[in-house]
């Protein structure tokens, strides 16, 4: 009786010190599967040579990043439980966490971060070529200490450190063989929450349970399964069915995402995606007449009704906008609000007497000149969107002839031959301006044969040098005034319009908890989802 | 005697089989230079942006900085030596990722003929036998819906009827993929994937065979050995299945010969909407991401397929019909 009464008060007091902890009161539980559909299938798992979309959906569960971000786009503590930036911002030193292992079960020590930044990032990864330009070495006094030496300073490298967009591979492992063609790409090896079993083309790739992973308790759920299915209406079929629980990134088009909100079963989620802010753009070949006048182009950009646009063809997910830069960098300061609005009721008119203006009458037949639109071969909504273009252009006297083609071709015409009038696009500003905004309109990323870069051909010595500034700018109040002053010119010059930005759909299936908890959405670790 | 002639016929139809194929290597190498962009430019595209160095690199690793003539004269030497490359795309090599396909398809192609054949052939004989009766009407209208009805919609309509409302079978996939069975149960579980997919991929072939195999018995009950055979006295039955069947066969078999060749191809729209992992869908894939290393191996193996089944067909003639000769000289 006693032994009883007294174990009674051992489980009480356990108790009180989990609820200390700060668990929050709905109980986690452990176990569960948890199937993703990711669309397309992933060439490759090597996140460090391709950042393609659904290799991060993939990879980000199996390596980790220095660091994790908040919904405000803060930093936290991952792979580096502290750092420090030097008053120069030319020395950045990070403290490494103690006791962490990969897959293997070898040990993870600065030497890993020296060599993921300095010998893969740095040289083959897509855009860390540009993101660590700036680092010169990476210096390891210590296992546990990491320091980044900088040519000038990077503020926006802070922003880069993901498990998504920089993950930390292990030296022992990748620094045997051409990094390019290494044979671990396809079975890899990381510090994450989940490890990598198989990947059987064209079916799924099958991550287990990190039993040693560093995080304690962590993850709960047993098993992630990545499913490949090709077909739209078999992907929404497959939910609806609870055979898969999470698809992001548009795998699910916005018509069947509505049909699927209605479930009792199913939840959609627009958060997540605030590290990557796709921002839909009307691109003009700025070189080319009648686009190299700006009337012309600002007319354009007058005449297509936002809320329209929003409402009917994304269905309500998304938020009109003017300028380059997301309104999800509003809490960096990054954000402003003060450009030219084009979304205003009456832009057809103010459109039309631009374009009289501009030396362009109607003729005869009420149509001012003709173009052609390359429609965005992305999809559906795509597809509408170029419709709609055509429509809008229609009111405002200017006839656009569609034209479709494949990605491969349609890349080839507006980023290599630059063979086109208007075209439309949507680019992510990622993590920092400096890493998504300045490639569309900076003019060093006029290079012909690179894709989503500046293929407007879009050059001013004063946009540039604006760019060029803020890329270096360690104080970020200086930072945002000079961020404020290029939007404001480029909005006005409008090189692109800038339409909307796009609330990608997450469809969740309800019984799975804590999936999205991070700003990089799908492309983050799932460490903490579980299932009820 | 014949034994021999039949394989010395086969070893002459595989010797001139490999111009054949060759030609089609080549024919199909010099098309898909036709196509715009390539590998490192949708490479690129797809990790939404990349350095022109990064571009340039891919490209001198994947050899497509090299003048088209050397790249083709490169690859026929490495098919002549069963090489059939690496495709970057996938970072592994080709022959690797088609034999992982080869299976499913394999496995879905027989089923689908098995489904076709033998269906066509039954239904094709009862509406035969009862002809211009309520059964033939009921099949030979049921064929023509079948035949005409497009396959990605039958597709989904299963799944909507049969997965979802009455939930007897998967969506889609291979296998159940949250509790990975083994051993028996596993069989069991890929058997249960491969019903829908089989039945929306058979139904257009069964609708051809019926009606084929319909009209060629109602010729061949006109014959003459059909007459002398009645005028024997045998039952209508009796003729049809004893005597007429036989003949009767040649033409569906060589549709069927036909026919794989086409679901090779063919069977993309059903992998896609039933996320079978199948070799059409990797060769759709491939053409969209410029990987012709992948889509060239998928060709080449297709054409050697055709070559060997068109064989297996004329020797199935031989065992038919009795009167047809190997490799004669006439």
């Amino acid at each position: 009786m006693r032994l009883v009464r007294r174990l009674v008060v051992v489980a009480g007091l356990g108790l009180t010190a989990i609820s200390l902890a700060g668990l929050p009161a709905l109980a986690q539980k452990r176990g569960g599967t948890l199937v993703q559909i990711t669309q397309p299938e992933p060439p490759t798992l090597g996140s460090y040579v391709s950042t393609a979309n659904p290799v991060g959906q993939v990879a980000s569960k199996i390596y980790d990043g220095l660091l994790e971000y908040d919904f405000d786009l803060k930093p936290l503590p991952s792979l580096a439980e502290s750092w420090t930036v030097a008053e120069d911002g030319k020395t950045v030193t990070f403290k490494l966490r103690a006791g962490v292992k990969f897959h293997d079960g070898k040990p993870f020590t600065s030497a890993d971060v020296q060599y993921t930044f300095m010998d893969v990032l740095k040289k083959v990864h897509p855009r860390g070529i540009n993101t660590f330009a700036e680092v010169t070495a990476v210096e390891t006094p210590d296992p546990q200490t990491a320091i980044f030496r900088l040519n000038r300073p990077a503020p926006y490298m802070m922003a880069a450190l993901s498990g998504y967009e920089s993950p930390i591979l292990p030296k022992h492992v990748f620094s045997q063989g051409d990094i390019r063609t290494h044979q671990n790409a396809n079975s890899p090896v990381g510090t994450g929450p989940f490890k990598f079993v198989e990947w059987r083309r064209g079916e799924f790739v099958r991550l287990d349970r990190n039993a040693d992973y560093w995080k304690p308790g962590l993850p709960y759920l047993d098993r992630i399964v990545v499913r490949f299915i090709g077909d739209t209406g078999t992907r929404a079929a497959a939910l609806e069915k609870g055979e898969a629980h999470i698809a992001g990134f548009g795998a699910v088009p916005y018509n069947d995402v509505k049909k699927l909100e209605k479930l009792p079963n199913i939840q959609i989620v627009t958060k997540g995606y605030e590290m990557l802010s796709p921002v839909v753009e009307l691109m003009f070949n700025t070189k080319k007449a009648p686009f190299d006048n700006a009337k012309v182009r600002q007319a354009i950009s007058y005449a297509i009704d936002r809320k329209f646009v929003i409402d009917n063809i994304w269905f309500g997910f998304g938020k009109p906008t003017n300028g380059p830069i997301s309104s999800n960098f509003a809490p960096t300061g990054l954000y402003s609000a003060d450009v030219t609005n084009y979304n205003v009721p009456d832009g057809v008119e103010r459109a039309n007497k631009l374009l009289d203006e501009a030396g362009f009458p109607r003729k005869a037949d009420g149509i001012r000149f003709e173009i052609t639109h390359d429609i965005t071969p992305y999809g559906e909504e795509w597809r509408r969107f170029g419709e709609y273009t055509q429509q809008a252009l229609a009111k405002i006297g200017i006839k656009a002839n569609l034209r479709y083609e494949d990605v491969a071709t349609w890349l080839k015409r507006i980023y290599t031959d630059y063979d086109y009038d208007v075209s439309s696009n949507h680019l992510f500003n990622l993590a920092d301006p400096v890493l998504g905004v300045h490639r569309a309109f900076h003019s060093r990323f006029i290079r012909p044969g690179t894709v989503f870069v500046n293929g407007v051909r879009w050059s001013t010595p004063q946009t540039d040098e604006l760019m060029d500034r803020a890329t270096i700018e360690p104080d970020a109040k200086k930072r945002a005034a000079l961020y404020a002053e290029v939007q404001k010119i480029v909005v006005d010059q409008a090189p692109l319009a800038w339409t909307h930005e796009i609330s990608f759909a997450t469809v969740l299936d309800k019984r799975y908890r804590d999936v999205i908890v991070s700003p990089l959405g799908l492309f983050s670790s799932f460490d903490r989802a579980w299932r009820e | 005697m014949r034994g021999l002639r039949l394989i010395s016929f086969i070893m002459t139809r595989l010797l001139q089989a490999i111009p054949v194929v060759l030609g089609v290597v080549v024919l199909n190498f010099l098309l898909l230079q036709l196509a715009p962009g390539d590998a490192a430019t949708v490479l690129a595209g797809e990790a939404g942006g990349a350095p022109p160095e990064y571009v340039e690199q891919l490209r001198a690793r994947f050899g497509l900085d090299k003048p088209v003539l050397v790249q083709l004269g490169l690859y026929l030497k490495n098919i002549l030596l069963l090489d059939l490359g690496f495709s970057f795309r996938n970072n592994a090599p080709v022959l690797g990722l088609i034999l992982d396909r080869l299976w499913p398809t394999l496995l879905l192609m027989g089923a689908t003929l098995v489904v076709s054949v033998g269906g066509g052939v039954m239904l094709g004989v009862i509406a035969a036998l009862g002809v211009r009766t309520w059964r033939d009407h009921l099949i030979s209208v049921a064929a023509v819906i079948a035949y005409a009805t497009p396959l990605f919609w039958i597709g989904l309509m299963l799944i909507l009827v049969f997965s979802i409302r009455l939930d007897w079978f998967p969506t889609s996939g291979m296998e159940d993929v949250v509790a990975f069975h083994e051993g028996w149960a596993r069989v069991a579980d890929i058997a249960h994937h491969l019903v829908l997919p089989t039945i929306t991929l058979s139904l257009f072939y069964l609708a051809l065979y019926t009606r084929l195999m319909r009209a060629t018995v109602l010729e061949q009950r006109g014959a003459e050995y059909a007459t002398t055979a009645r005028a024997k006295g045998l039952t209508e039955r009796t003729i049809t299945l004893r005597h007429v069947l036989r003949n009767a066969l040649l033409p569906v078999i060589t549709m069927a010969g036909v026919q794989v060749g086409a679901l090779l191809g063919g069977s993309v729209v059903v992998e896609t909407v039933f996320a079978w992992p199948g070799l059409g869908q990797l060769a759709y894939q491939s053409l969209f991401a410029r990987d012709f290393n992948l889509l060239l191996g998928i060709f080449f193996l297709s054409a050697c397929l055709v070559v060997i089944v068109n064989i297996i067909v004329d020797v199935v003639y031989v065992l038919l019909d009795p009167r047809i000769r190997v490799g004669g000289k006439a």
